[in-house]
């Protein structure tokens, strides 16, 4: 751990990450594009969710939701990873020592394993593909998972500087 | 001290001002977590709009279909963004009422609410409307939602 703590506060101390830390401008920016980034991936990703649990766009094929929105969630998770890259960057030792850090780490994991599974087994469904009137409950309990697992992460990341 | 710092201080120290400013830090936090979730919701919906009125997205429908549908997301993620920013507000009063970026972040939180309820209700009410309305439209949208969580963001450090 301490290992850890001690690339962690290299991390921070470099040139970079004291620039950015010590920068009224950046910092508060690079937060602000964080948030943004995130609303545009994650809360795509919800009204997708909603879609398959089957309470928004219900006249849309799933397929077509997919299809349409997941340049834009791929393209705001690109710089959700970028901005947080450097908010770490930053402030590395503050934020490690903080378990919300490391539990906002496991349920991306846990989000994205879900989403990886929707895209490779469920979505490629001829239910799916086809837009059958009926599609595998399963596709509902993807959607499902993903809203508690996106929460989550968004929980766990707003706690990050409450959490000791 | 002007009337209206102390009509906010008499709230401040109103039993809601006090049960949140008093409570545990984590209740605080609470108020944080809706906030950004009622933001993510209302924005990620504002976006789906705006992809569809530029033909970006879900062609297969109107933007007035799609925006009849996200509308009822939009006003309950900025509910949720409302109800518990105030309650942030009440328990800090003198901490938000001085700050610029706060006070930015309302001006174009107002005029980011006028603009969704005058021009991008017109637009997006009809299936052929004007080009270059929904050009202005789309482009006042984005500027300012995105603005108010810019701003947002900024309270804490300036």
């Amino acid at each position: 751990m301490s290992a850890i703590l001690e690339l962690a506060q290299g991390i921070q101390n470099s040139e970079i990450g004291t620039a950015l830390a010590e920068s009224t401008i950046a910092f508060p920016i690079i937060e602000g594009i964080h948030l943004l980034g995130l609303s545009i991936s994650v809360g795509l990703i919800f009204l997708t969710d909603l879609r398959l649990i089957g309470v928004l766009l219900r006249r849309v094929p799933i397929i077509d939701v997919l299809h349409h929105l997941r340049p834009w969630v791929l393209s705001g998770f690109a710089v959700t990873f970028i901005s947080g890259f450097l908010l770490f960057w930053s402030e590395a030792a503050t934020v490690i020592v903080s378990p919300a850090f490391s539990v906002k780490f496991l349920f991306i994991l846990l989000g994205g394993l879900n989403a990886l599974y929707f895209e490779f087994k469920l979505a490629r469904l001829t239910a799916v593909v086809e837009n059958h009137e009926v599609v595998p409950v399963g596709v509902k309990y993807a959607g499902i998972a993903s809203i508690g697992l996106w929460t989550l992460v968004i929980i766990a990341g707003r706690l990050i500087p409450y959490l000791p | 001290m002007s009337a209206t710092l102390e009509v906010l201080n008499t709230l401040q120290n109103s039993f809601i001002g006090q049960s949140v400013a008093k409570s545990n830090h984590l209740v605080g936090a609470t108020f944080q977590v809706f906030h950004v979730l009622g933001f993510i919701v209302l924005l990620a919906s504002v976006v789906l709009v705006n992809l569809r009125l530029l033909g970006y997205g879900l062609r297969g429908q109107t933007a007035p279909q799609i925006a009849a549908e996200t509308n009822r997301l939009i006003w309950l993620g900025f509910g949720f963004a409302v109800v518990s920013g105030t309650a942030m507000f009440f328990s800090a009063v003198e901490l938000y009422y001085f700050n610029p970026a706060f006070k930015l972040k309302i001006a174009v939180l107002l005029a980011a609410a006028v603009l969704q309820l005058t021009l991008f209700r017109k637009v997006t009410a009809t299936d052929t409307p004007n080009p270059a309305l929904v050009k202005v439209s789309v482009l006042l949208s984005i500027v300012l939602w995105f603005g108010v969580g810019l701003a947002g963001r900024a309270i804490g450090y300036v």
